[in-house]
């Protein structure tokens, strides 16, 4: 090969040519594969988890059919497992958390983006965002310690005023609740939905809001008229996400739900939720039905999750692809 | 998603400014009200716990016995840092190599590897934490340290795809047409460009994922499950920071139990801001730099 | 062998087909004599497309060696795109193609067996917007690509290249004293011949340079014109510009391209450029020199 030189290459000149494209071990088509297969690996392993789990769950599953989601006895010493139980335990929860935490959560990121100069603005956020980043067990031990003491005497006092004629606001309130839970929830997804919420809000086009302005319009009005409309699908990806962050909470939910495996008559009934029952119970679940129905609560738990953080993700970006358009 | 101008015919401007300033109000009252729980989780922690703390508390085991008072956590602080260690080790990488995938391949496989990324960020930590003991807890037969990194593995990875794919797709157009108009090959313009270029967001991801992944006690459940002792072994169970908060405060009626849970938060969430404001500082840093044209 | 050459690589100009090794002082390349003035590239019934979309339509031209040629024409006419089909930088936009013969020395760039790669390693561009990277050195930046594609491997040869092409791209004296210092730390003008300093170092034969002197302050440009010039004894040069006086300035042959009203760019005339600017044989050329339009 050495020592010839080309001026012209005819069709063969080309497969063995200068510009020929190499087979193979191109380190290209390597890379391409390597990049591949960790993606396909990461993939399929978690798929291979998901299905290890819901094979384990089966047993359970086949055993009470239908009625393991629906039923409302979770009884390890008569073996009975109904998940009902704890779904109703996330469900309440969660919404006691999406009502306190939304309603605060577009506040503070009406204020940071609307009401406040970036200059103060920018550390308020940081601030808020800083409440992301204790962790869970943390915020349960806080819950549990300071928390729950607080919030007595107020359930005391709901539970015997308007108590009396809701019961589902009545007693008992022996501490640990549902609704405890939901406050310790609803302070550990302030920060994301706040976050979202902001991104959503400060990618509202400027020339719409000084369309407001022009006409005379004060700032509420151009929250009201722009900001929220303009955020509207944004606003409801945020929420979604904060819900799917909701009902996975398990250790801060754990220490101050009361941990009792049955549906409580009021928001100040001790409880369980779908994940803290299972932190809970899981190490000391001798009995294999008992453990598989764990498993069990899991996958309901992952299909739920899939549920609403999929829709999360879609309904993101579908916000994120008409933002893009609407400049 | 149109704006709705129609608000604007109702008359009463004084209505209207009212009504903007008792929104700001409301806005400021509901911001004070959500910080109220970090100042109060913080005054707590460092009241309650100052006093626990001290050399013993960092450099001693716990007691066998979790109502007994004395020792410390040391073996929960390093399982903690050898588990998230190899964690990274294990996510980094991976997590690297399939935002490169992501941005590279592209495509509808990329479509769909990145929706099934984004649900996995969101995923609840204890699923995690059962899927891996499916995988891994019942196949060697018992818990281990190295399952725990594997799940704490499982829940950086998201966050460090997520961040590096950010950071490639935020390389400069010059530089990549640049790369390819002298004719380097991908793997090349990957490992000598790409990267290199991203490297700073991309040590950014991994530090918020690490800051996740000390604070995550639903994954060391079921897989490290915790250890008395002191070890070092990735193959017996290991004890966490977390996991020695959660065990000893589900015993907090014996206060040696709650001092000590509080101790070792207080310890967690110093870590954990480090890691955290470590990672804020580097990003606005870097900001700053680009918008001064650096 | 040599030691310090790498790889063989059969491209038609170089000696010997060893690559020539870079001693200290700039050697002449030998060229073998049928190449003087013959011609390098051919282009016949160039069309290129976005998807859809026409933008270049039936273009036929001749690139003489050893030459500078000027593309010139209005914005949208398809002189950029034209040039980046002549190393196959065209194709990197999703949707984009060419069609027609784009020949090379004989050879056609655009069959299925050629690797884009190794076609734009013979065939260096230099874009509007200067491009070092960011994270290399001068001297890496020149030295990198070259190493990379196996050009040279020892650390003097290296060296050697550095130098070389510095030189070449007049810009050795005033970096030699901070070679290791950032590509990105240099003035717009001097970033610019680094970038022309990279291209050359992979030992082009042809140079295509897009609006290289669009993004420079005058100073810059006339450096940029004058090292054209210079440069115009090795290698062969084809420049896109939208500044007719420079054209008329620096290159030996003129094609003007114009957008038809099917909303493509096709040519005009072509020839050398005293004759393109004094008698124009096409009207069109003719009102676009005057400045009637464009």
């Amino acid at each position: 090969m050495v020592g010839r030189i080309r001026s012209k290459a005819g069709p063969d000149g080309l497969a063995a040519g200068p510009f020929a494209r190499r087979r193979l071990l191109n380190g290209d088509i390597v890379f391409r594969l390597v990049a591949a297969a960790a993606a396909g690996l990461t993939i399929g392993l978690i798929g291979l988890m998901v299905f290890d789990s819901v094979q384990a769950a089966w047993p359970a599953f086949q055993r009470f059919g239908l009625d393991f989601v629906t039923g409302i006895r979770w009884s390890p010493s008569f073996t009975i497992y109904g998940a009902l139980p704890f779904i109703y335990g996330t469900l309440l929860t969660s919404a006691i958390a999406l009502l306190l935490a939304v309603p605060i959560a577009v506040l503070i990121a009406l204020l940071v983006t609307e009401f406040l100069p970036t200059q103060v603005g920018r550390p308020v956020a940081i601030v808020v965002d800083l409440l992301a980043a204790v962790p869970s067990v943390v915020w349960g031990l806080w819950g549990l310690l300071v928390l729950v003491p607080f919030m007595r005497p107020i359930e005391q006092g709901i539970a015997d005023g308007p108590g009396r004629l809701i019961p589902f606001l009545g007693p008992p309130t022996p501490g640990p609740s549902y609704f405890v839970a939901g406050v310790v929830v609803a302070v550990m997804i302030v920060p994301i939905v706040a976050a979202l919420t902001r991104e959503v809000f400060a990618t509202t086009p400027r020339l719409q809001r000084e369309a407001v302005l022009a006409l005379g319009g004060t700032r509420w009005d151009v929250i009201r008229c722009v900001v929220l409309p303009i955020g509207r699908t944004g606003l409801l990806a945020a929420v979604l996400l904060g819900l799917g962050r909701a009902i996975g909470e398990t250790i801060a939910v754990t220490m101050v739900i009361g941990n009792a495996p049955r549906i409580g008559g009021s928001i100040f009934s001790p409880g369980f939720t779908l994940a803290s029952v299972i932190a809970n119970e899981f190490n000391e679940a001798t009995e294999p039905l008992h453990a598989e129905s764990l498993v069990g609560l899991g996958v309901v738990l992952l299909v739920i999750a899939i549920i609403i953080n999929g829709a999360g993700v879609a309904v993101r970006r579908r916000f994120e692809r008409s933002a893009g358009r609407g400049r | 998603m149109a704006a709705d101008y129609g608000a604007l015919l109702s008359p009463t401007s004084r209505g209207r400014r009212f009504k903007a300033n008792l929104v700001v109000a409301l806005a400021v009252v509901a911001t004070t009200f959500a910080l109220v729980p970090l100042a109060s989780v913080f005054l707590f922690l460092v009241t309650r716990a100052a006093g626990v703390l001290g050399p013993d508390f960092l450099l001693q085991d716990p007691p066998g016995d979790l109502s007994a008072a004395g020792g410390g956590i040391r073996n929960a602080i390093t399982g903690t840092l050898e588990m998230t260690a190899l964690a990274t080790f294990i996510a980094a990488p991976v997590g690297i190599l399939i935002a490169i995938f992501d941005t590279e391949v592209g495509g509808r496989a990329a479509t769909g590897t990145r929706f099934f990324i984004d649900v996995l960020v969101a995923l609840p930590s204890i699923v995690v934490g059962i899927f891996v003991y499916s995988l891994i807890v019942v196949a060697q037969g018992h818990f281990s340290g190295f399952a725990g990194s594997v799940a704490l593995a499982a829940i950086m990875l998201p966050v460090i795809v997520v961040s590096t794919e950010e950071m490639l797709r935020l390389i400069p157009r010059p530089i990549s047409e640049g790369a390819r108009a002298l004719g380097l090959s991908r793997w090349r313009t990957y490992a000598s460009v790409f990267l290199p270029t991203a490297v700073s967001g991309i040590f950014t991801g991994l530090l918020l994922a690490v800051s996740r992944a000390i604070g995550e006690t639903a994954p060391l459940l079921f897989t490290a499950l915790g250890n008395n002792f002191f070890s070092t072994d990735m193959n017996e169970p290991m004890q966490g920071l977390p996991l020695l908060i959660y065990r000893n405060a589900l015993n907090s009626a014996f206060p040696a139990a709650r001092d000590r849970a509080m101790g070792a938060a207080l310890v967690l969430v110093l870590i954990v801001l480090a890691f955290n404001l470590l990672g804020r500082w580097l990003v606005a840093r870097r900001k700053l730099s680009r918008s001064t044209g650096q | 062998m040599n030691e310090e050459v790498a790889m063989t690589i059969e491209t038609p100009f170089r000696q010997a087909a060893v690559l020539p090794t870079w001693p200290a002082e700039p050697a002449e390349p030998v060229r073998p004599p049928e190449t003087d003035n013959a011609v390098v590239l051919r282009l016949r019934n160039v069309d290129a497309f976005y998807g859809a979309h026409r933008v270049v339509r039936d273009v036929s031209l001749d690139i003489t060696g050893n030459a500078i040629t000027a593309i010139i024409g209005p914005s949208g006419s398809g002189k950029s795109t034209l040039l980046r089909c002549m190393d196959r930088m065209h194709e990197v936009v999703p949707h984009a193609r060419a069609t027609g013969l784009i020949e090379y020395m004989g050879t056609d760039l655009y069959d299925a067996r050629i690797d884009p790669a190794a076609v734009r390693r013979s065939i260096g561009m230099v874009f509007q917007q200067p491009n070092p990277f960011p994270t290399m050195s001068i001297a890496d930046n020149v030295a990198a690509p070259a190493r990379f594609n196996g050009l040279v491997k020892s650390k003097t040869a290296s060296a050697d290249l550095v130098e070389q092409c510095l030189r070449r791209a007049a810009l050795w004296e005033e970096v030699k004293d901070k070679l290791h210092h950032s590509g990105a730390s240099l003035s717009g003008g001097q970033q610019q011949r680094l970038c022309i300093a990279r291209a050359l170092a992979l030992a082009p034969n042809v140079l295509l340079m897009d609006e290289p002197c669009s993004a420079l302050d005058p100073v810059a440009t006339l450096q940029i014109e004058q090292l054209m010039t210079d440069l115009r004894a090795s290698y062969t040069i084809v420049i896109v510009t939208h500044n007719m006086q420079q054209a008329a300035r620096v290159s030996d042959r003129t094609a003007f391209l114009t957008m038809g009203d099917d909303g493509a760019g096709y040519l005009v005339e072509e020839g050398p450029t005293g004759r393109i600017f004094t008698q124009p044989r096409e009207r069109l050329t003719e009102d676009y020199i005057s400045g009637r339009f464009g």
